[in-house]
């Protein structure tokens, strides 16, 4: 139950410095100096000192959906396994996770289309397209885990696959893992799915639908959408890739896991931001056809797991 | 016994209370308050009689009477009483509503009908989850038709009501058609009308009747329940109908067909092959899938709601396939799970999809049209109503910790299950099911999220919603109802589901009401496969909550918060500007263009310069496929027939006599021999 | 008796074949069809490789060289060759759109491992399950045929195809007789070059390889 909420407080505590990161590599791969790696926490600490404007035409949607984000990323955060496998695992398992990502999602849809502009009826409308194609990859995937490692909950799979060495490895954990890593940019708002710095209303999904937020309001929606992004990050490592994970709450396995999950994060950071680097943002009706590789990918590590 | 003295009285009550109510049909707001307090009273009596057949064991109940077909007879075993159950706490909360809302139609349509026919449908539903004779039985399907149907028509001078009506009632007399016809051959085996002599008969038949019962009885109850192709009565009836008249019927009238494929697969025929179990498991598939893609484009609320309960009996089907598919490979403990699953679905979509279409009532009423093009910030105008219809439509989308939530997390589970069947091709097809249901998931999220949205938020796009105002109290009380046990039965659902496996049990032979839940926790398989506890998520989410609040009002107090326009980019903000419904399907709209096969015109007015348009017109409309590929061709197959048939008409009438003639000696000369 | 390192090694060359039939599908360039081609070239030549030293048949060994040779480096470099010369789109064009196909490449795999399941209940071969696969890329390949447009593509759909039947001959039988394999290779090899010589030369007479619209030489 402590470590739990540790690791909570960490992940939040993180997820600004990962997204950080990511814009900081970036920058690198242009050619460009690029902004601090703590950029993101002076950002979050002005816009919290900043009033709210709200739309006069929005209801109660627009001023709770922030708050309501942060609490669905602050529960998913209790139930993932962070550097020890010990977390709230009897209030929910993998699914619980997904579908709260999806509490989060319906009310920032909501949120956009409430104040009545067309940027953010668009985002939404985007948004709910390409969740449309991403969720049955990301449960395809997690099926996958369950019958590799016996079990949907977050800790349990970690700890069946880190305590057993590599027996329980077969292909159907890789393609799972590639059609994982394609659903966190589409979730993530990343290339080529959506790109996370502009503000040009024709390639915008994640932005438009935050647009009409400010304050500290719009503090509380970047934090979630970083943490969410750094959640994804974390269970792509610990759950696909767990092992260096601490099992059994000693010292030295504890310095073991956080050794472990810092290292896991560095490569994801770098893999995501080299895959956005390198490709150009997608129209977004191309963009069923990477989401139907990632679905395709994740049926063929279901398929797999049972021919091979 | 208490038990058979309050069914007695559940079913005289309403009748007595239709007979008043029409013969009140003068004085409307009498016989709107008979007619209601009736149907309130008798579906309280419907729960009490749920609960004490769950207490004390089933109950049975024998018509003074003898017929010819044996003796009629009313059993409520656990399977039963859980439907009777369902259908009586919606009926509660639609009567309580309906005090309301039936004042809308005074002056204007008989009202005191409206509330008899109301009562004799609550009645035959009644009726017909606890007759326990075929004959019996049938009488009953056949009432809960006809008096929808004129339920349906309610409406007559409403264009198209009473050709929607008529869709309906054909399509429901095919579907008794082959029910009836399924019975038959049941009693031709077993010699008698009655249920319980029907598992026996079902031993001794061949292989070749009982698959062929299996479709008669697929396509039978299908039809009534809305599965894919048979479904294109509901988007047209439903809507047709009087808003608490579609409450009932999306809600629970569908679900009567789908305790008679339970009651006719698990408890008659028994699950042996597993192509049964894989068959009903691709028609929930195809159901759910096309369902939720027809719901997602509609701009009609009530439609979309219409195709919504397609979708949902979908998700039901596909939850009863896979337990059919666990039955017969002996896996009975996993098709528990699964049975309990559906069923927990089967009152999840009954309470939210009551709550949704008395919502649509409300809106209809306040505004005067189910467009929801023409809608918008009724959020503001119509706050209670629009609270409830948000959690509704939480609940549709499956957001935690809600009642949807809970039936399709246990539908998941079940299906992960899977990996214990022997069959490796049957192993293969149930993980691409899961597939179709998340993909179902998230496009249902999406359709209520454009329902919700484009309805309720941001600015009215038309006067009539501009001058909306909140309905009677009446109303809202019967959707708070509905909303409360949304979230209750979502969270409290540990203490429902051993209640559920009492229902499963004596179906699929194995209890694991001991397993399923540990304290507060819903523990699915042994072995830690997975857990799950609602009323912790529930205090998890709203401790969290509050401690965002708290924390954020301590680091970010200081910040007020200042009310403005919407940043317009300059142009003046007016209904044109906000997104419309059908802007918000178009993506998907085109991304799954070979489902919708959109037939798009476009005409601009001439003008000499191609760059300078003065008025353009776009249409887009769906090709009604199943209209032009299936029932058009059959409904030309049947006309033709029919005009050769016609030949025999020759309106002479030495023709007709002579036609009895002929068949008169025919007779005498067979019966000689 | 068969070491687990060796059968994992053939299990997960098996899964990047697979794989690779599901990206030459999903590949919009002609660059990485050429480029997807010749990866799976290298795991079929890598997994004979596997065969031949579990088995320690050492004519496999030759034929697997080969076949990186051959199928990895000369053919997909002389349609690269080909492609540039005639200077063509070089966008693959789909009569079936890509999600679909890959919806019906996902279905194809499922009946083909439908198909060859009683047969590989009887394999003792260490690659039995590698006969699924095989089938799987022989209908794939068909398929690719079936549904571009583009004469090149459609070579390499066929290209496709011989992989699947050169999987399939390791996985049942450890590899046909020598003679046969080596006929089989010169065959490929000499049809590769005439289609590209032909491709040129279609090129050059009516400027287009477009199948659909040289279906109208046909009036």
């Amino acid at each position: 139950m402590l470590t739990s909420l540790v690791q909570t407080l960490l992940i939040l505590a993180l997820s600004p410095l990962f997204t950080g990161l990511i814009r900081r590599l970036k920058a690198y791969f242009q050619g460009r100096q690029g902004a601090s790696v703590l950029q993101p926490y002076w950002d979050l600490a002005k816009l919290f000192r900043k009033d709210s404007v709200v739309s006069q035409d929005a209801s109660w949607i627009m001023t709770a959906t922030p708050y309501v984000c942060m609490t669905a990323v602050i529960a998913a955060a209790l139930m993932v396994p962070l550097m020890t496998t010990s977390s709230l695992g009897f209030v929910g398992d993998l699914i619980v996770v997904v579908y709260l990502f999806g509490m989060m999602r319906f009310f920032m849809a909501l949120a956009g289309l409430d104040a009545g502009s067309s940027f953010g009826g668009m985002g939404s409308s985007r948004e709910m397209t390409v969740s449309a194609i991403v969720e049955p990859t990301i449960l395809l995937s997690i099926f996958t885990m369950a019958l590799i490692s016996g079990t949907t909950d977050l800790s349990g799979i970690s700890h069946n696959l880190a305590s057993t060495g590599f027996d329980l490895v077969r292909p159907a954990l890789f393609l799972a893992l590639a059609a994982f890593f394609i659903s966190t940019l589409a979730e993530n708002a990343r290339v080529p799915v959506d790109n996370p710095s502009t503000h040009l209303e024709l390639t915008m999904i994640h932005e438009a639908m935050v647009l009409e937020h400010s304050g500290k309001h719009l503090a509380l929606m970047e934090w979630s959408s970083m943490t969410k992004l750094l959640l994804y990050m974390v269970i792509m490592a610990n759950i696909f890739l767990p092992w260096g994970i601490d099992t059994d709450l000693t010292a030295l396995g504890l310095a073991a896991g956080a050794a472990a999950i810092i290292l896991k994060l560095l490569v994801f950071s770098l893999a995501i931001a080299l895959v956005e680097s390198s490709m150009a943002k997608m129209r977004l009706f191309r963009l069923p056809n990477l989401l139907t590789v990632s679905f395709s990918l994740s049926l063929l590590a279901v398929i797999s797991y049972y021919i091979l | 016994m208490l038990v058979d003295l309050l069914f007695a009285t559940l079913i005289f009550i309403p009748l007595l209370g239709a007979v008043i109510a029409a013969v009140l049909n003068g004085r409307p707001k009498a016989s709107v308050r008979v007619a209601f307090t009736v149907s309130s009273i008798s579906s309280l009596l419907g729960v009490a009689i749920t609960i004490l057949v769950f207490w004390q064991g089933q109950m049975r109940w024998e018509l003074p009477f003898a017929s010819p077909f044996g003796s009629l007879s009313f059993t409520i075993d656990a399977l039963a009483a859980f439907f009777l159950g369902t259908i009586s706490v919606v009926t509660f909360a639609v009567s309580l509503y309906s005090f309301g809302y039936a004042d809308h139609y005074e002056g204007k349509y008989p009202v005191g009908m409206l509330g008899a026919m109301f009562n004799i449908f609550y009645v035959s539903m009644v009726m017909v989850v606890s007759s326990s004779n075929a004959i019996l039985f049938l009488i009953m399907w056949e009432t809960m038709s006809l008096s929808s149907f004129f339920l349906v028509i309610f409406e007559h001078r409403h264009e198209g009501t009473v050709g929607s009506g008529l869709f309906y009632l054909i399509m429901t007399h095919i579907g008794t058609a082959a029910i009836g016809l399924g019975f038959l051959l049941t009693y031709a085996q077993s010699g008698s009308f009655d249920f319980s002599s029907f598992p026996g008969a079902a031993q001794g038949m061949s292989d070749l009747l009982r698959s062929a019962l299996f479709l008669l009885w697929a396509v039978g109850f299908g039809a009534k329940a809305g599965i894919i192709p048979l479904h294109v009565w509901l988007p047209r009836a439903h809507p047709a109908a009087p808003s608490n008249v579609s409450a009932l019927m999306s809600a629970v009238m569908v679900k009567t067909a789908i305790y008679m494929l339970i009651r006719c697969y698990f408890d008659f025929l028994g699950v042996q092959d597993p192509w049964w179990g894989m068959t009903i498991l691709a028609i929930g598939c195809v159901s759910a899938l096309l369902g939720v893609m027809y719901a997602l484009i509609e701009s009609d609320i009530k439609r979309m709601l219409a195709f919504s309960t397609v979708e949902n009996i979908g998700i039901i089907l596909i939850a009863l396939g896979v337990a059919m598919v666990f039955e017969s490979y002996g896996l009975n403990e996993l098709a528990a799970l699964a049975m309990i699953a559906c069923l927990m679905h089967v009152l999840s979509h009954a309470l939210f999809k009551s709550l949704l279409f008395m919502g649509a009532g409300s809106v209809l009423n306040a505004t005067h049209t189910k467009n929801m093009e023409k809608l918008g910030g009724l959020a503001k105008r119509m706050p209670y109503t629009s609270a409830m219809f948000f959690v509704g439509a939480l609940s549709a989308a499956a957001i935690p910790p809600l009642s949807g939530f809970i039936s399709e997390w246990l539908i998941f589970q079940a299906m992960l299950q899977s990996f214990n069947i022997p069959e490796t091709m049957v192993k293969i097809l149930i993980p691409v099911a899961l597939g179709t249901l998340a993909i179902t998931g998230a496009l249902a999220a999406a359709a209520f999220l454009k329902v919700f949205g484009i309805t309720f938020l941001a600015r009215p796009r038309s006067k009539d919603a501009q001058e909306a105002k909140e309905v009677p109290k009446s109303m809202l009380w019967g959707m708070g109802l509905m909303a409360t046990l949304c979230v209750l039965v979502g969270v409290l659902s540990f203490t429902i589901l051993p209640a559920l496996d009492q229902v499963s049990s004596p179906l699929v032979g194995a209890s694991i009401a001991d397993s399923l839940v540990e304290g507060i926790e819903i523990v699915p398989t042994v072995g830690e496969f997975s857990q799950v506890s609602p009323p912790l998520i529930a205090i998890v989410l709203v401790t969290v909550m509050a401690a965002v609040l708290m924390l954020s009002q301590v680091y970010g107090g200081r910040g007020k918060i200042v009310k403005a326009d919407t940043w317009d980019c300059g142009t003046p903000l007016t209904a044109r500007t906000e997104y419309s419904g059908r802007g918000f399907s178009n993506p998907i709209n085109r991304m799954f263009s070979w489902v919708y096969r959109p037939i798009r015109t476009f005409r601009a007015r001439k003008h000499p310069s191609p760059y300078i348009r003065t008025e353009m017109r776009y249409t887009s409309t769906t090709e009604p496929v199943f209209e032009k590929y299936l029932y058009g061709p059959t409904e030309a197959a049947v006309r033709w027939v029919a005009k050769k048939v016609s030949v025999i008409q020759t309106g002479s009438i030495q023709t007709y006599l002579g036609y009895i003639f002929v068949v008169l000696v025919l007779l005498l000369v067979v019966l000689r021999f | 008796m068969v070491s687990t390192l060796s059968l994992d090694a053939i299990n997960t060359l098996a899964a990047v074949i697979l794989l690779a039939d599901f990206m030459l599908v999903a590949s919009s360039r002609m660059r990485s069809l050429t480029r997807i081609f010749a990866l799976q070239s290298l795991a079929m030549g890598c997994l004979a490789a596997v065969v031949a030293f579990e088995t320690g048949a050492e004519h496999i060994y030759v034929v697997a060289v080969l076949s990186v040779a051959l199928k990895a480096v000369v053919i997909p470099r002389f349609i690269d060759y080909t492609t540039a010369k005639i200077q063509v789109n070089r966008e693959v064009e789909p009569l079936i759109k890509i999600p679909g196909s890959l919806l019906i490449c996902a279905a194809i795999t499922i009946l083909a491992y439908f198909v060859t399941e009683p047969i590989m209940e009887l394999g003792t071969a260490i690659t039995s399950n590698c006969l699924a696969i095989s089938f799987a890329t022989v209908l794939i390949g068909m398929f690719m045929m079936v549904s571009r447009k583009k004469a090149i593509t459609e070579v390499i759909g066929l290209l496709i195809v011989e992989n699947g039947v050169f999987l399939a001959a390791i996985s049942t039988t450890y590899s046909m007789p020598m003679i046969v394999e080596l006929g089989v290779f010169f065959d490929i090899f000499v049809g590769v070059i005439i289609m590209g010589i032909f491709a040129f030369r279609i090129n050059r007479t009516f400027e287009t390889i477009d199948s659909t619209v040289l279906r109208g030489l046909k009036d």
